[in-house]
C-alpha cells in the first residue's frame, strides 16, 4: 500500500515534529532514522493512526489516516516492548487480533499457527510468554502484526531490547518475511547500521524541530560502508544542532 | 500430599513453642480454675461433644451462611464498582473517596446502626458484614482496575479489538488478581465481624454460641468456638484462595 506524509507536524509542549513529508510506494522497506528525542516514535504513531497530528497528513492509497478513527486498512503495529498479554499463550496472543475478522476458532488457530511458525517459533505455541527468551516474545509481537495480513507494518524500534547477536538474527528474520509477504514497512530505528543492513528507503529526521533531512534510496548503488559513514556524519551534525539548541525556552 | 511436605509445612519449631504454650496454658488452669482458664483436656472433650453431636456443622454452618450472603453481595457490589472505575474516570475518583469513608467507619457502628434497622434477625449480622467487607474487596478491585496496562490497552485499540473483548481479555485478567486478594482478606475480616455481630439478637452461629457458653458460665467451650474459627478460617485460606490465586497465575511461573 502506497504511504503518504505530507507536511505531518506535532506540538507537545513545544514543537517536536515541524514539518515531515515523504512517500513510500507499495512493498518499500521504509527505515526513519534521527537523533534521540527528535519524534520518529510520535511520527510512527501518527502514521499508524495512534495519535492525531498538529497539521498536514497522512495518505495511505489516497485515503487519509484519522487518528481513532475506525477504517478499513489493516495496520500492523511492533512495538518498542512485546506487548503480548502475559496470561496468553503465544498462539492465543496471536489469534487475539484474529477476533475482529470473524474468522472460526479453527481457522484462528490454523493461522496463528502458521505465522508463528514464520516468525521461527514453530513448537512454542503453548508456551505463556513469561517462558521464552526476550527475542521469541518480539518474534511473537512480529507474527501477532503479520497474522492480520497488514497493509502496512510498522515497527518501532523493535529489537532495541535485544542483544548484538538477537539483533542481527532479528534483523536477518524481519527481512526474510518482507521478502516473502511483500508488505510496506516504516522502521524506527537510532542505528544507522540497522537502518543500511536492512531499509530500501532511508528517512533521516533532523534534530528537533524536526524536519526531512535526507532520502535516501538503498538500493546498492551506494557503498553500504559509505552510506553508514555518510549516514553517521549527518546523525552526529544533527545531534550537536540539538545539543547546541539547549533545553526549550533557556 | 507427601509426607515430606507436611512436615515441612508444620515446621517443628514452630509445633515445639505451641507445645510449650500449651504446657504453660495447662500449668495456669490449675493455678486459676475452670471457670476462668479450663484446661486443655476440658477443651479438648468439649470439642469431641460439639463434633458428635453435629452442633458444631448447625453453628459453622449458621456463621458461613450469613457470611456467604453478606460477603458474597460485597464481592458482587465491588465488581460492579470496578467496573464503574473502568468505564469512568470520574467514577473512579468518587469510588475511591466514598471507600475511603466507608474504610474509616468502625464495626461497631454497623453493628447497632444495623440492629436498629433490622431489629434482632439474620440480616443484621449480613448487613454488618456486607459493610465492612465492601470496602475492603473494592478497594483492591478499583485498584486492579487503575493498574490495567495502558499500553496493553493502547494495542488492543490498534488491533481493532472491541471494547467487550478489550475488557474479557485484558482488564479481567489484570484485575483477577487484586480481586482474589482482596476477597482473601474480605473472607478472614467478613468471618471476625459477623462472629461479633452474632452476639446481638441471633440465636445461632459461632458468635451466639460463644457469648452463651459464657452466660452459661461452661467457659470451656469458649475455647471450643474459638478453636473452631480458626480452623474455619485456616482452612478456607489454605483450601480456597490458595489454590484459587495459584491457578489464576499459573503462567507467572
Amino acid at each position: 500500500m502506497k504511504l503518504e506524509v505530507s507536511g505531518v507536524g506535532k506540538d507537545y509542549l513545544i514543537p517536536v515534529i515541524d514539518s515531515v513529508s515523504f512517500a513510500a510506494e507499495a512493498g518499500e522497506f521504509v527505515c526513519l532514522l534521527g537523533p534521540n528525542g527528535c519524534g520518529k516514535t510520535t511520527l510512527l504513531r501518527i502514521v499508524g493512526g495512534i495519535e492525531p497530528a498538529t497539521r498536514g497528513r497522512v495518505m495511505l492509497d489516497g485515503q487519509p489516516v484519522i487518528a481513532d478513527q475506525r477504517h478499513q486498512r489493516r495496520v500492523g503495529v511492533v512495538f518498542q516492548e512485546d506487548r503480548l498479554l502475559p496470561w496468553l499463550t503465544l498462539r492465543d496472543n496471536v489469534g487475539l487480533v484474529l477476533t475482529p475478522l470473524e474468522l472460526g476458532a479453527a481457522e484462528r488457530r490454523a493461522t496463528a499457527d502458521r505465522y508463528l511458525g514464520l516468525a521461527g517459533l514453530a513448537g512454542f505455541e503453548d508456551y505463556y510468554p513469561g517462558r521464552v527468551s526476550g527475542g521469541m516474545r518480539q518474534r511473537a509481537a512480529i507474527a501477532r502484526a503479520l497474522v492480520i495480513e497488514p497493509d502496512l507494518l510498522l515497527m518501532d524500534e523493535p529489537f532495541g531490547a535485544l542483544d548484538a547477536q538477537n539483533r542481527r538474527i532479528m534483523q536477518n528474520e524481519v527481512r526474510r518475511i518482507w521478502r516473502q509477504t511483500g508488505r510496506t514497512i516504516v522502521f524506527v530505528t537510532h542505528s544507522i547500521e540497522e537502518a543500511v543492513a536492512i531499509g530500501t528507503t532511508l528517512v533521516m529526521l533532523s534534530a528537533r524541530p524536526s524536519r526531512v533531512r535526507e532520502q535516501i534510496r538503498n538500493d546498492g548503488r551506494v557503498e553500504r560502508a559509505r552510506l553508514v559513514d555518510d549516514l553517521n556524519t549527518m546523525i552526529m551534525e544533527e545531534v550537536e544542532r540539538q545539543q547546541g539548541a539547549g533545553p526549550p525556552g533557556a | 500430599m507427601r509426607w515430606r511436605d507436611w512436615t515441612a509445612r508444620l515446621h517443628l519449631p514452630t509445633l515445639a513453642v505451641a507445645a510449650l504454650i500449651v504446657a504453660v496454658w495447662w500449668a495456669l488452669s490449675l493455678r486459676y480454675g475452670a471457670y476462668v482458664l479450663p484446661a486443655p483436656p476440658a477443651v479438648l472433650a468439649g470439642l469431641r461433644d460439639v463434633v458428635r453431636s453435629g452442633e458444631v456443622w448447625t453453628h459453622t454452618g449458621a456463621s458461613l451462611y450469613r457470611i456467604a450472603i453478606g460477603f458474597g453481595a460485597a464481592v458482587v457490589v465491588a465488581v460492579l464498582l470496578g467496573l464503574l472505575a473502568f468505564l469512568s474516570r470520574l467514577a473512579r475518583g468518587v469510588v475511591h473517596d466514598f471507600l475511603a469513608v466507608l474504610n474509616a467507619t468502625s464495626v461497631f457502628v454497623w453493628i447497632v446502626v444495623s440492629i436498629i434497622w433490622f431489629g434482632l434477625s439474620n440480616w443484621a449480622p449480613i448487613f454488618t458484614t456486607f459493610m465492612i467487607t465492601l470496602p475492603v474487596v473494592a478497594s483492591n478491585v478499583v485498584e486492579g482496575v487503575a493498574g490495567v496496562d495502558r499500553r496493553l490497552l493502547e494495542m488492543g485499540d490498534v488491533y481493532r479489538l472491541s471494547g467487550r473483548r478489550k475488557f474479557t481479555a485484558i482488564v479481567v485478567p489484570s484485575t483477577l488478581p487484586y480481586l482474589v486478594a482482596g476477597m482473601k482478606v474480605g473472607f478472614g475480616l467478613a468471618l471476625k465481624v459477623s462472629v461479633v455481630a452474632e452476639i446481638f439478637g441471633v440465636t445461632s452461629g459461632i458468635g451466639y454460641v460463644m457469648n452463651y457458653s459464657r452466660e452459661i458460665l461452661a467457659t470451656q467451650m469458649v475455647f471450643v468456638w474459638a478453636l473452631v474459627m480458626i480452623a474455619v478460617m485456616t482452612l478456607t485460606d489454605k483450601l480456597v484462595f490458595d489454590t484459587v490465586s495459584r491457578r489464576l497465575t499459573r503462567w507467572r511461573t
